[in-house]
């Protein structure tokens, strides 16, 4: 059977199939077209950009310690990447242009080869321009020589993805103009005459000048709207299903390949172990729901017991949509689909005391902080990676277990525990109305390189001075987060940072070369939310060369 | 109170059952059982057949066992694995249960995910009145890593159980293994 697919795919790919179906391995070479093809899962046809005519892309399957040689083929006339997200190698396979290598022009066609070092889900997508944004995407799984530490009868890969009608530099120039184009939520009238029964007069103008100083409003949860959510490319009247037998236990390799969209992801009535966070084993962690930020991977264990069919609901963050598969016995059947949540609002907690300092403090004398007096900090659960009082933070919708970062330790930990050699604070800025995003306060175009030096262990304090979450993503090493855990402090490679908050990670230098370091937001990391991290020494052959690519990396 | 009560009230729901169900054949997920109705603790000299179960993060090895009824059955139980890891004889809604009461000990501090606080389990909790939340239950033991423990265990009537860990996650991420108890 594998040798009649093996014929079959070629053709596969020249006839661009638009089924996502696992790659076909040529013993351990693999090819891959990125071009355009059409997608329709808004009601009409659109041109998308994708990998062998599908989006997302195929499935790549890797073993451990496999020497991978992956052929990119580049059909558009633009140039165009891969990049292997969490995926350790050298770094001129990271796929990064201007920082890795030149990128791949038109009708040429790259080699990547690097050996598959780890196990577990991880996914690639272009890092060129905003071609993500326009389907560049795909899973990777790389399968473990031995045993893993849980057990399951079977496994699917599940991508949740944003899809817009919009061009992606459409959608960036109208944030460019406009910040809040898509807020649709703004706050109304009726709103105010609410508050104002609620809470009186004075209180309602005193808030309403508060955030209106702060430029900002409460409802800016998503910077875009009118997206459509996919769950391995189909939207949820489409309904992507994956096939049990009631009894059995089931994997779900979560990735969240979308560009901007954090989802609250639960599956009303069937429980979720948690198994692997970011492609490494975690002790299993039991939950109700879990929320997997842009660019993070969860695998998860259920075992549906019943011969039913089970919604798998991921709702966005600003609860303006949602993505939606099932879990049946067959297919065609699906299950009841829960009503979206209220959209959270954030709160003056979500607004870190840092971003003051740009700010006329005088104007501030008069801002009413009565009325956090009545804040309960303790509700809405007390997950740490939140603001005490945060609007964001999250609660599970049928009262159960919401996971969170602290919940989340090594099964083996990576690396032994030290103490760090230096400690690097990143600052993250951001000027929302006018829609610059940035490192320290200087966008990319203006910075200089972060320097590492091989060897060390830097301990980094990512402190959120805006009203948004952002998923830091540190190309090529693994960021170990400190959850509380020491030496079980799980490694991972995209580090979620909420409004107001500062998360410490620390990075065992290891890695030699230039690597890339950015918001994986994307249009954040298209506003220069973005650094290239330099590391010095380390084992000769593997060094940068100055000069070769020293010229600003194309975004 | 909770433990305490729920074991005895099963102990006799048990006692009242097992006379009318010696002719039923076992199935797997029996309701409100307790351990009596297999089996209970064996004598160490009357063993007629030793199984060495190796724990690992997190399963076992092997995943399946077979005996006779009225065996008495020596379990060498060793954790090769970095993690605390429980080794417990029964049905799917026993350990459900135990499930919720490991859950109670983890977040009280007894139990961390490698290993046992000895001075929290020993401690007198009746001026709380709560019971003695020790790890004592005959049909299960605690090893930590690097730990072998045995359990001597007689088995009376064919049924079909498991054996499981209950610390919270590793049940569900599949350590669990399944022992008949043939005629």
């Amino acid at each position: 059977m594998n040798r009649l697919i093996a014929w079959l795919a070629p053709l596969a790919i020249v006839f661009g199939s638009t089924v996502a179906a696992p790659m076909v391995a040529y013993a351990g070479s693999y090819e891959l077209t990125i071009g355009e093809s059409t997608i329709n899962v808004s009601g009409s046809d659109k041109t998308a950009l994708s990998v062998n005519g599908s989006v997302p892309g195929p499935t790549l399957r890797f073993k451990e310690g496999e020497d991978l040689t992956l052929n990119v083929t580049n059909t558009l006339d633009v140039d165009t990447s891969i990049h292997w997200h969490g995926l350790i190698l050298p770094f001129q396979q990271d796929g990064v242009p201007g920082i890795s290598f030149e990128g791949i022009k038109p009708d040429t066609t790259h080699t990547y080869r690097f050996p598959a070092q780890q196990t577990g889900t991880y996914w690639y997508h272009s890092h060129s321009g905003l071609q993500e944004q326009a389907g560049v995407y795909g899973a990777i799984v790389i399968e473990p020589k031995g045993r893993e530490p849980f057990r399951f009868n079977r496994e699917y890969v599940v991508v949740l993805s944003d899809w817009s009608d919009e061009k992606p530099e459409a959608i960036f120039a109208n944030l460019k103009r406009q910040s809040d184009y898509y807020n649709y939520s703004q706050r109304t009238v009726f709103d105010f005459f609410r508050d104002v029964s609620l809470k009186g007069w004075k209180k309602t103008v005193a808030d309403r000048v508060d955030w209106g100083e702060m430029r900002m409003t409460p409802t800016d949860i998503a910077d875009v709207g009118g997206y459509t959510f996919l769950v391995n490319g189909k939207n949820p009247e489409q309904n992507w299903t994956a096939l049990f037998e009631p009894g059995e236990r089931v994997r779900l390799r979560f990735i969240n390949a979308s560009a901007m969209t954090f989802f609250d992801v639960r599956i009303p009535g069937l429980q979720m172990t948690v198994v692997q966070a970011d492609g490494q084993n975690v002790q299993p962690v039991p939950v109700d729901e879990f929320r997997i930020a842009v660019a993070e991977t969860y695998d998860v264990i259920v075992r549906p017991r019943e011969e039913k069919a089970f919604t798998i609901f991921a709702e966005n963050m600003a609860r303006t949509g949602y993505a939606r598969g099932s879990l049946a016995p067959r297919q065609g059947m699906s299950g009841e689909v829960p009503d979206l949540r209220e959209s959270p609002l954030l709160t003056m907690a979500d607004m870190s005391h840092g971003s003051m300092q740009g700010m006329d403090h005088s104007s501030m004398q008069g801002m009413d902080h009565s009325s956090m007096q009545g804040m309960d900090l303790s509700a809405a659960g007390s997950d740490p990676f939140y603001a005490p009082g945060s609007g964001l933070s999250p609660t599970a919708a049928n009262g159960g277990k919401f996971l969170s970062y602290a919940d989340l330790k090594a099964q083996k930990p990576l690396y032994e525990d030290r103490e760090p050699t230096r400690e690097i604070e990143v600052r993250l800025t951001g000027n929302m109305e006018r829609y610059i995003w940035s490192i320290d306060g200087v966008k990319f175009s203006d910075a200089e390189p972060i320097r590492l030096k091989y060897g060390e262990r830097v301990r980094f304090a990512f402190v959120n001075e805006t009203m948004m979450t952002h998923p830091m993503h540190l190309h090529g090493m693994w960021s170990i987060l400190d959850n509380g855990n020491d030496k079980w402090n799980p490694a991972m490679h995209v580090v979620s940072v909420s409004p107001g908050t500062t998360v410490h990670m620390e990075t065992e230098v290891d890695a030699p070369g230039a690597w890339a370091f950015h918001c994986h937001l994307l249009y954040h990391m298209a506003a220069g939310m973005f650094r290239k991290v330099i590391v010095e020494g380390g084992p000769q052959s593997a060094q940068l060369n100055g000069g070769a690519l020293d010229e600003q990396a194309s975004l | 109170m909770k433990i305490f009560f729920s074991r005895n009230l099963a102990a006799s729901v048990a006692l009242t059952i097992s006379i009318v169900a010696i002719n039923v054949p076992s199935t797997l997920a029996h309701e409100g059982l307790a351990y009596q109705d297999f089996g209970e603790p064996g004598d160490a000299s009357n063993v007629t057949r030793t199984f060495e179960i190796d724990l690992y993060d997190n399963y076992y090895e092997p995943e399946t066992l077979e005996v006779q009824a009225g065996e008495t059955v020596k379990f060498i139980v060793k954790n090769g694995g970095e993690l605390l890891h429980e080794f417990n004889l029964g049905t799917v809604d026993m350990h459900v249960a135990h499930q919720k009461e490991m859950r109670m000990m983890m977040d009280h501090g007894m139990l961390t995910p490698t290993g046992m606080n000895h001075q929290m389990m020993n401690m007198d909790h009746s001026a709380m009145s709560m019971p003695a939340m020790k790890h004592d239950d005959p049909n299960s033991v605690l090893v930590e890593p690097g730990e072998t423990k045995e359990l001597v265990w007689h088995f009376h009537t064919p049924i079909a159980v498991e054996f499981a860990c209950n610390i919270p996650g590793h049940y569900e991420a599949g350590m669990v293994g399944e022992l008949e108890v043939k005629q």
